[in-house]
């Protein structure tokens, strides 16, 4: 394939980035980062996850399926009431 | 055609058709297939990145508990390959003029992908590397997406587009595209064609209960909508089983609100929403077989099981487990773990009652999308009192409008369930023909 001039450079001298974006992508980064290190140590439930990394409960489930979604961490076991799903890291 | 063959085929310059389907969801695309086979040459535009509509969303479907996407993509799938069918995505009808007897002249916009359409191979190479992530519209927020991506697994056509809006503009998408089909150098396109006849078949938009405050949606975590559960209860759901938004819990006393947003004057939809009970019906119904612990209780007003096969599915619910409680909830309030305290009248007792659940669905209801009438120029597409398009002759000719030489199919004219739709689509596409035929 013919190597093509990359077109970001271009659209980067019409837009800007905003603000916003820029923000919510280093909360992605950070909660993400503290989540996969509490997982490291062995699987958790979200709750036990967010006693550790002090994310708040809903902040945490969102970012855990997000991890589970794009394949980061997967489901291991099922706890002993039945109640709550214990994730692991994804072995890769 | 989808528009990756149209892309190669050049079909942007196609200029002329018969006629023209607004919204390809489940009503536009039956009604374009039925033209198509017929000989028509069909134009279909559709806002959103992928046709399919709501239906291709949905997990099943009631009475049968028919897989929806197995009955949905090859529909779709028939559509975008039917070689009388030209489908434009990500588009918009700005401008409808009459030209002369026979003709209306539009002019419509469409997005750009900043995807070359007929190079991309739906890899998503470009969703692994892209490190933005923002609210899954398709999951109805329940988690993320790419700045990046596919809209859902089925979408058709499974090609990646770029949320622009929410792009950090790194490139690390166009670096890793293996066929270089990323392009950030595409632009909005105006696109004018004409067509002797059209079919408005934008359906429906859903109740918002975000304005219904004593429900709590949006300030409740455990609070979700029927839409978002059927999300949850879909193959290729946002979670790995159903669980609660708030921490993950497999819920094991789940609350149904029927009637959100429909017969209601004070949220301003008097009517009813036609397939609310029997949707909530279906669900608990998944929901007994996926949790088969779980207590499921759903608060009615009346129900309505209109249709055929719906009341003995209604009742195999009952039969099945599922709790109906004749009342109106008049208030939700939280508790500090996520629970959820409903308070309504159990009109069985008489008595003002209190009811503790850890998950409450909120069946909302449907409500007009009547933004096409701007289109409109020269003659006005009247709507009904409650903003549907107007069937002037709903006996005769259902799918007649207003405006001579425009029909109308689906939930355009007022809430129904899919068998009611696609009957609503075929009607059009005949009356459709048959204004055709008279105008040659
Ligand atoms: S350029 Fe935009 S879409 Fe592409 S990877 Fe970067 S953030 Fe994602
Ligand atoms: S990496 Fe390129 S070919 Fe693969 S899905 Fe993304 S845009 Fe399409």
């Amino acid at each position: 394939m013919e190597k093509k001039e990359r077109t970001i450079d271009i659209i980067k001298q019409e837009r800007k980035v905003s603000a916003e974006v820029l923000e919510e992508r280093k909360i992605y980064s950070r909660n993400r980062k503290a989540i996969m290190e509490v997982l490291k140590e062995g699987p958790k439930t979200i709750p036990q996850v967010a006693a550790e990394t002090k994310l708040s409960l809903p902040d945490t489930t969102y970012f855990m399926m997000v991890l589970f979604k794009f394949g980061d961490i997967v489901v291991e076991s099922l706890d002993d009431m039945d109640e709550y799903y214990f994730y692991e890291l994804k072995k890769k | 055609m989808t528009d990756n063959q149209n892309a190669a085929a050049t079909c942007l310059d196609e200029t002329r058709f018969d006629v023209m389907v607004i919204g390809a969801g489940i009503a536009g695309a039956e009604s374009a297939l039925k033209l198509g086979d017929m000989g028509y040459k069909v134009l279909l535009v559709e806002k959103e990145p992928s046709i399919g509509g709501k239906m291709i969303l949905l997990s099943k479907v009631f009475p049968t508990l028919d897989c929806a996407a197995c009955i949905t993509t090859p529909k779709v799938s028939e559509t975008a390959r039917h070689p009388n069918i030209t489908i434009h995505t990500l588009t918009e009808v700005e401008t409808i003029h009459r030209n002369g007897d026979r003709h209306f002249s539009v002019q419509l916009k469409k997005k750009p992908r900043y995807v070359v359409e007929k190079d991309c191979t739906g890899c998503q190479e470009c969703e692994a590397v892209c490190p933005v992530i923002t609210k899954d519209q398709f999951q109805f927020n329940l988690t993320a997406r790419k700045a990046v991506y596919i809209p859902f697994n089925i979408a058709n056509p499974r090609i990646a587009l770029i949320d622009i809006d929410n792009c950090m503009l790194c490139g690390a998408c166009e670096k890793a595209c293996p066929s270089g089909c990323i392009d950030f150098t595409q632009k909005e396109q105006q696109l004018q064609i004409t067509a002797k006849s059209i079919i408005v078949a934008t359906g429906f938009k859903l109740f918002d209960p975000i304005s219904i405050e004593r429900y709590g949606y949006g300030r409740y975590k455990n609070v979700i909508t029927s839409m978002q559960m059927e999300r949850e209860l879909a193959p290729t759901r946002p979670f790995n089983n159903v669980l609660r938004p708030s921490d993950g819990k497999i819920p094991d006393k789940i609350a149904y609100v029927f009637c959100t947003g429909s017969r209601d004057h004070t949220v301003g939809n008097p009517i009813c929403s036609q397939v609310c009970c029997m949707y909530s019906t279906k669900q608990a119904q998944l929901l007994m077989g996926a949790l088969p612990m779980a207590d499921i209780s759903l608060y009615y007003i009346n129900i309505r099981a209109f249709g055929k096969g719906y009341n003995e599915f209604y009742l195999q619910a009952k039969d099945m487990g599922a709790n109906y409680v004749k009342g109106k909830i008049g208030k939700i309030t939280e508790k500090e773990n996520g629970n959820l305290i409903l308070r309504f009248e159990d009109i069985a007792t008489g008595k003002v009652t209190e009811r503790e659940h850890d998950l409450v669905v909120l069946s909302v209801g449907l409500l007009a999308n009547p933004a096409i009438v701007k289109a409109f120029k020269d003659e006005k597409l009247e709507l009904d009192a409650i903003n549907y398009v107007q069937q002037p002759n709903m006996l005769q000719s259902p799918a007649q409008t207003s405006i001579e030489g425009v029909f109308v199919a689906g939930t355009a004219t007022g809430p129904m369930d899919i068998p009611d739709t696609i009957m609503s689509a075929g009607a059009a596409a005949t009356e459709t023909s048959s204004y055709l035929t008279r105008l040659s």
